[in-house]
């Protein structure tokens, strides 16, 4: 029942991805974007938040469309900003032959990617920063989390540091798919959680 | 750089003067480095000086005033605090505070980090003089900065890997430390932009304010320094790059008697 209520919730967020996205239809394919620790509808980890240790998630994405030569990633809150989306992370140049992004991207621009996604580099956040900021909204609120993949079709290079508008731009008229995850988090601050 | 823990590389300290924004100079006006609202409630108000003040700091043993336990025991680096006889910061905020701010600015290749510039002693200076209202702000910061340290990462601040603490400190620079029970009174944003302000201008300031010693932070950046009057050689080498600079404090040209 849990898996039939997910998949219901991502196809329609699938059939919404082009409008939330801001990106113009280009008849983008969907695919199958997960996670080993998380999954849409379900609740992140602390261990990515700030209330953990702040770590990016692992993913992975499957069904890819043929032709797939390059893929980007967003993670997004469509709860905050002014106007929404937050962004708390940009990730791209990755492989087109990478199966997913390990746990634990470094945040320091000059240490080298994870061999299966080398020559991937981060985006602006929405702090300015090139780096994965993780969850932690106000207490008492429940937050989604939208993990956006999109599959180019081609080998961009794009530069590091680019902020979402600017990627939507540099890959628009390349996206020929698109697999979204979204998770949820609620803080619990340090006086209604045991310390560890 | 590698973090002396042996695990990922740290950043480096050009980076961290990158990413928090740092222009650079020798200016002792504060920058007001303006992060956005996340999360709709970490919220990172681009702030002056003023942190509030108005809660009760928290519950914890009263300030030491004792020289020496304010020496405090070596950073996690392994290098002792160059502190001094400080006269605001305890001993245990000086190791916090050492810690903090020899992560922005780490003594790396390019020369001395803020510790070796003398930041803190800097630091404690200014809160017993022109920042003395920022005084409990740094109490209750530091203490909440050990306690989310405590929370998120296992362990105080001091004792956690040089990549653990980049960390936390991008948590408490971005806010996201804010709502997290610690103790920050107000945004983490603003905890952090405070500190980040007093150790650029310890680091990069007139040494006669207590920083900035032996020109460590002008070496930094290659300040060419104080000078009443730029003739057009002086021009012409500028941008030649090769300008001996001047290595004295404005204080020493005798215009401040």
């Amino acid at each position: 029942m849990k898996v039939s209520v997910s998949v219901v919730w991502g196809s329609a967020l699938l059939l919404t991805a082009g409008a939330v996205t801001g990106l113009r239809a280009q008849t983008p394919t969907t695919f199958i974007v997960e996670s080993p620790r998380m999954g849409t509808g379900r609740f992140m980890p602390r261990d990515y938040s700030p209330d953990g240790k702040n770590l990016s998630p692992p993913l992975t994405w499957r069904g890819l469309p043929e032709g797939t030569r390059q893929l980007a990633v967003i993670s997004q809150d469509y709860g905050a900003g002014r106007p929404p989306p937050w962004v708390h992370w940009i990730i791209y140049n990755i492989p087109g032959t990478a199966a997913g992004l390990p746990e634990g991207i470094p945040f320091d621009p000059d240490h080298p990617m994870p061999t299966q996604v080398a020559g991937a580099v981060q985006g602006n956040n929405g702090w300015g920063l090139p780096a994965y900021r993780g969850p932690a909204p106000p207490v008492g609120s429940v937050h989604h989390y939208h993990f956006s993949v999109f599959a180019l079709d081609a080998e961009l290079d794009l530069p590091p540091g680019l902020d979402r508008s600017e990627l939507l731009e540099a890959i628009e008229g390349h996206v020929i798919g698109q697999g979204d995850m979204v998770t949820l988090y609620e803080r619990q601050p340090m006086n209604e959680f045991a310390p560890r | 750089m590698t973090d002396p823990k042996g695990q990922r590389p740290a950043i480096s300290r050009r980076d961290l003067l990158r990413a928090a924004g740092a222009a650079g100079a020798a200016a002792l006006i504060p920058d007001t480095v303006g992060a956005v609202t996340p999360d709709a409630m970490g919220v990172v108000t681009p702030d002056a000086m003023g942190v509030v003040t108005e809660e009760a700091p928290p519950a914890g043993p009263p300030p030491s005033n004792t020289g020496e336990e304010r020496v405090g025991r070596p950073l996690s680096s392994g290098r002792p605090l160059i502190a001094g006889p400080l006269t605001n910061l305890t001993a245990r905020e000086t190791e916090v505070l050492g810690a903090m701010v020899d992560r922005l600015i780490p003594t790396d290749e390019l020369g001395p980090g803020a510790l070796d510039a003398g930041v803190l002693r800097f630091i404690d200076r200014a809160l017993s003089e022109s920042e003395s209202d920022a005084a409990e702000a740094y109490r209750s910061g530091l203490a909440a900065l050990d306690a989310y340290s405590q929370y998120t990462r296992g362990g105080p601040f001091v004792d956690l890997s040089t990549i653990d603490q980049d960390s936390v400190l991008i948590d408490v620079q971005t806010g996201a430390a804010t709502g997290a029970g610690a103790g920050f009174v107000g945004s983490s944003g603003s905890f952090f932009n405070l500190v980040k302000d007093h150790t650029w201008q310890g680091m990069f300031g007139d040494p006669q304010y207590g920083g900035n010693v032996d020109f460590a932070g002008w070496d930094l950046i290659d300040y060419p320094g104080v000078r009443l009057a730029v003739s057009p050689e002086d021009q012409k080498n500028l941008e030649a790059n090769q300008l001996q600079p001047v290595r004295r404090s404005a204080y020493d040209l005798g215009l401040f008697e």
